[in-house]
């Protein structure tokens, strides 16, 4: 297993923004996440899904069932105007963060 | 991901497939990708799945997560749609605000009624009393049996009280009787009156009741000579000594003598209450002093005064048959060994049937005619509804097509009536409310547990379960009205014609037919009450109460009951101030009695006539005494029939006299043209063997207890000769009695600074009061009846007036073939004749039906008093006529071209 384990508001924030340029099934968010990191972050199917239905949950994501690429009947997640807004705090708040920690790094 | 077709589904499906599919879905991508970078397909599979992890448990867990969501969404989905129904209902009744208003107000009315009524019945009769456990609280009465064969109930005399006291096993049982007391103020004027009762120190216990400060009075303290206490009521302690709890162990003033005070009562305690007690008993509305009733040597011994009231609780594992059973066989022991000629008994009734058993009846008939006034209302408002619903068939029909299901409109008609129905029940919440208050107003004092009515729960869930069931049932009336498969057609132009369903005029005209119906039965009874009314005010009551002003003047009775020996005090006092009255300027005549008529005072007592043949044990004269005193007979203008009126010579040294009055000598003195200068003995009198009395005058029968009762023997003995340490006064003025009341006080002021005043009233007042209960029964039943009425003559109006709209066409039809406008008038009058005629039958054979419910209500007519019944039916038949007469004229003026031309 390449990659460190996801902390769960990371992982929200990763599915957020997989989901913002149009909807997406949960195979094709994981393998956005592996691909964009570039394998270094790989979600565990046992994470994803209970996040993608928790994230549902919140009204953050809504579902659609359609035909995948493969024909076969899917579940799509579509970012909810919620989920949008969330995803512009969470992604602030990341990079606020993320300049945080790598000022202290820095500086010891 | 274009060209994707998507599902309308983000709602509620199965959770299991959905999350079965959605990870198969998963595996075979993965297992896909994996044969893809050449792996065996078989292999591809075993790795997608190992790789998985636990594909149950997760699965699980989605489900679980899943279901989760699905039922949150459906309350979510219930509540924006009920929000959505509920905004929507109030635009909509916004834009039909007359409607609204008609029907929130019709029901505001039917629902002020009911409330009012239902209030007074649950604080009444429903709700417990507010003592401890009070289910197992009873009364105990002693039983005779009158000369008619019917037992009566009499107080307990204190041999008998002490004996149950002692002996039974299944009750403790508490003594009490009335004891008004005057308490002095701070200032020097005259002291107040406040009720008082005396009480066995068991008396507290009895209840259950623990006193808010203090202890209540030891055996120690209900000792002959024991020193003075008193317990206090906590209203009394609140309005007269400022709530200050250092009175407890300081003495007041009662009567004229220091108490002490030992213990201050809670809130809410103030048992006896007058209203729940026979009347003749004569304790206050509420009582506000305890002191102890104290039983000497000779109480004991004493079986014959009847003078005492009894609460009981029931000990455990008895029930008031077991207690009733008990005392009935310890009064057969007791009569067996004293008198076995006598004819007594013990009754022992439940506390709540006590206290409201005499006004159940009339509660009960009430509240009956109240639900009848409910049902005309929701009859009208439903037939409102059902003529909105036709109206309405386009824009139902517009949001069907817009996508709304027949269930999704059936709810949103539901909705919409549940807000009409809750906006009508805070507005009859707000009338019942003042209603209520009317009605206790209406029967000052004599209604039991008068204190108990509140607003609580109990009428709280009634008015919610009134208001949803109402709700519920007119968005059903509603929606059964909406014709279901004519919605598409209603947007076509043509279909905004709204003749209305057969089903709709059906549904219109039952709905009528019920209103004239049940009012109709309304009327019939408050007719019936009204004439019972009438007649009773009409009653030869025997003395005249007009230009009479009534007042209790009494001295203070404090310690041992001595009537003897404060005879000659008493007396004095009494005839001094009817004597001084008698004199004064704007008095014809004053006098004084210890039994006003209809005042609810009465004391009945035996007799002796030497010469009468032996009557049957216990069956012997028995007459209403009082003790008159002054010009008795002539300020309350009773006719003496023979002989003369008591006067000066009737003194303490002279011959001891009495008078009687008609039905006394009709019936124990075989109508004897020469009753005067007989002699009898009155039994009834303090002194053990009564003296002869002559019979100096007979005077005209006078209703004492009622004004229904029948003619009684009565005897009136002077109050020179047997005093009383208070009376009634009786003051005959000319003019207005009113102007009288500053003359009496200050006569009882200058005849006696320890003579006491109270209850200054008309003696009109007191016999309108003793009517107070028929005239509570009459006016709300007959209000009732006139708003049934009302309603049911608009909802007659409606249906006819919505006829002729609707049948314009049809009428200029016939007008331009040559049909007469009477013809036309004739056409809508007969279909309101018709529809009231149903009405009008329905409502006097449910009529002849009830009417027995009010036969103890009614004075001398039948409960199927033919006048009664012809009266109300045509007052209904003619409103009814006059609701049909201007939509009929309506038609009759309508222009043949325009009703033709019309659509």
């Amino acid at each position: 297993m390449a990659g460190s384990d996801l902390f769960t508001g990371t992982l929200d924030l990763l599915i957020l923004k997989a989901v913002s340029w149009g909807p997406r099934h949960g195979y094709a968010i994981g393998r956005w996440i592996r691909t964009t990191t570039a394998d270094v972050l790989i979600v565990q199917e046992g994470a994803l899904y209970p996040a993608l239905h928790r994230l549902e949950r919140k009204g953050w994501l809504s579902e659609e069932w359609g035909e995948s690429e493969t024909g076969r009947q899917a579940k799509y997640y579509k970012l909810t105007t919620k989920g949008r807004s969330q995803l512009r705090a969470e992604r602030r708040r990341w990079q606020v963060f993320a300049a945080a920690v790598a000022r202290a790094l820095e500086t010891a | 991901m274009s060209g994707k077709q998507f599902r309308l589904t983000d709602s509620v499906r199965n959770a299991k497939r959905e999350v079965d599919e959605e990870l198969a879905f998963h595996i075979d991508m993965r297992t896909r990708e994996l044969i893809a970078e050449g792996v065996a397909p078989d292999e591809a599979r075993r790795r997608a799945i190992a790789h998985f992890g636990d594909v149950g448990g997760i699965s699980a867990t989605l489900r679980r997560e899943r279901e989760a969501r699905n039922s949150e969404r459906q309350r979510q989905d219930f509540w924006s749609a009920a929000k959505m129904d509920i905004g929507y209902s109030l635009r909509w009744l916004q834009r039909n605000k007359l409607f609204a208003l008609a029907s929130i107000a019709t029901l505001g009315l039917g629902l002020g009624a009911t409330l009012a009524v239902v209030t007074v019945v649950n604080g009444v009769l429903v709700r417990p009393l507010p003592y401890f456990d009070p289910s197992r609280l009873g009364n105990i009465w002693m039983t005779m049996q009158g000369s008619s064969g019917d037992p009566y109930d009499l107080p307990l005399a204190s041999g008998f009280y002490l004996d149950l006291k002692r002996d039974a096993r299944s009750v403790n049982a508490a003594a009490f009787r009335s004891w008004s007391y005057s308490l002095a103020s701070d200032g020097n004027s005259s002291p107040d009156v406040v009720s008082g009762a005396r009480v066995v120190p068991e008396f507290f216990d009895v209840f259950g009741i623990r006193p808010l400060a203090g202890q209540p009075f030891t055996r120690a303290e209900a000792v002959p000579g024991a020193p003075h206490v008193v317990v206090i009521s906590h209203d009394l302690w609140q309005r007269r000594f400022g709530a200050d709890s250092s009175i407890v162990g300081k003495p007041i003033l009662l009567g004229g003598e220091a108490h002490v005070v030992t213990a201050i009562m809670r809130a809410g305690f103030s048992y006896p209450r007058g209203a729940e007690l026979p009347a003749p008993f004569q304790f206050g509305r509420r009582t506000d002093v305890w002191t102890p009733l104290v039983f000497d040597s000779s109480d004991v011994q004493n079986y014959g005064t009847q003078n005492l009231s009894a609460v009981a609780r029931l000990k455990d594992n008895a029930t008031l048959e077991s207690a009733q059973a008990e005392l009935t066989g310890m009064m057969k022991r007791w009569l067996a060994d004293n008198a076995p000629e006598l004819k007594l008994g013990y009754r022992i009734t439940s506390m709540s049937d006590q206290a409201s058993g005499t006004v159940r009846r009339s509660l009960l008939i009430l509240f009956g005619a109240v639900i009848f006034v409910l049902l005309v209302v929701c009859a009208n408002v439903a037939s409102l509804l059902v003529a909105r619903v036709a109206s309405r068939q386009r824009e139902l029909a517009l949001r069907a097509t817009l996508g709304a299901g027949h269930g999704r409109i059936a709810r949103q008609l539901v909705t919409e009536n549940l807000v009409l129905a809750f906006a009508g029940t805070l507005v009859g919440i707000v009338i019942g409310n003042a209603v209520t208050r009317v009605m206790l107003a209406m029967v000052p004092g004599s209604m039991p547990r008068a204190d108990d009515v509140t607003l609580d729960w109990r009428v709280a869930a009634f008015a919610a379960i009134v208001a949803v069931l109402a709700g519920i049932t007119f968005g059903l009336v509603a929606a059964s009205s909406v014709r279901w498969n004519q919605l598409a057609g209603s947007l076509h132009a043509g279909g905004l014609r709204t003749i209305g369903s057969i089903r709709q005029r059906l549904g219109r005209r039952i709905l009528v037919i019920s209103e004239v119906a049940l009012s109709l039965v309304l009327l019939i009874g408050a007719a019936l009450l009204t004439r019972s009314f009438v007649r009773l005010q009409q009653v030869r009551a025997g003395f005249d109460p007009n230009e009479v002003l009534t007042a209790n003047v009494g001295l203070p009775v404090t310690g041992q009951f001595d009537p003897i020996g404060n005879a000659p005090r008493w007396a004095t006092a009494l005839n001094g101030l009817t004597a001084r009255l008698g004199q004064s300027a704007g008095v014809v005549a004053a006098g004084a009695t210890s039994a006003l008529p209809l005042s609810g005072a009465i004391e009945g007592g035996t007799l002796a006539i030497p010469g009468r043949p032996p009557d049957p044990p216990g069956q012997g004269p028995h007459a209403q005494y009082s003790v008159v005193s002054g010009s008795y007979f002539a300020a309350a203008r009773i006719a003496v029939v023979a002989g003369r009126a008591f006067d000066a010579s009737d003194d303490a040294t002279g011959v001891r006299t009495i008078i009687v009055n008609r039905e006394f000598v009709r019936r124990y003195m075989s109508g004897d043209q020469d009753a005067v200068g007989k002699d009898v003995q009155a039994l009834f009198e303090f002194v053990r063997n009564s003296p002869m009395r002559r019979v100096v005058g007979v005077v005209e029968n006078v209703k004492l207890t009622s004004l229904e009762e029948e003619a009684t023997p009565q005897v009136y003995v002077p109050q020179s000769q047997f005093a009383y340490p208070g009376l009634a006064l009786v003051v005959r003025t000319s003019g207005n009695p009113r102007n009288a009341i500053e003359t009496v006080r200050a006569a009882v002021r200058e005849v006696s600074p320890q003579l006491t005043i109270k209850d200054i009233r008309t003696f009109s007042d007191v016999v309108s009061l003793s009517l107070a209960r028929q005239r509570f029964s009459m006016t709300l039943i007959g209000a009732f009846a006139m708003l049934a009425l009302t309603l049911a003559v608009v909802g007659l109006y409606g249906v006819l007036s919505l006829l002729v709209g609707q049948r314009s066409r049809e009428i200029g039809v016939r007008l331009a073939l040559g049909a007469t406008r009477q013809d036309v008038m004739r056409l809508v009058v007969w279909e309101g004749g018709r529809i009231a005629g149903i009405g009008v039958i329905i409502g006097v054979l449910g009529a002849l039906a009830m009417t027995r419910l009010l036969a103890s209500m009614v004075y001398e007519i039948g409960t199927r008093d033919l006048v009664t019944f012809v009266g109300a039916t045509a007052i209904v038949a003619i409103v009814s006529l006059g609701a049909a007469v201007f939509p009929a004229r309506r038609a009759s003026r309508l222009d043949p071209n325009a009703a033709l031309a019309s659509d």
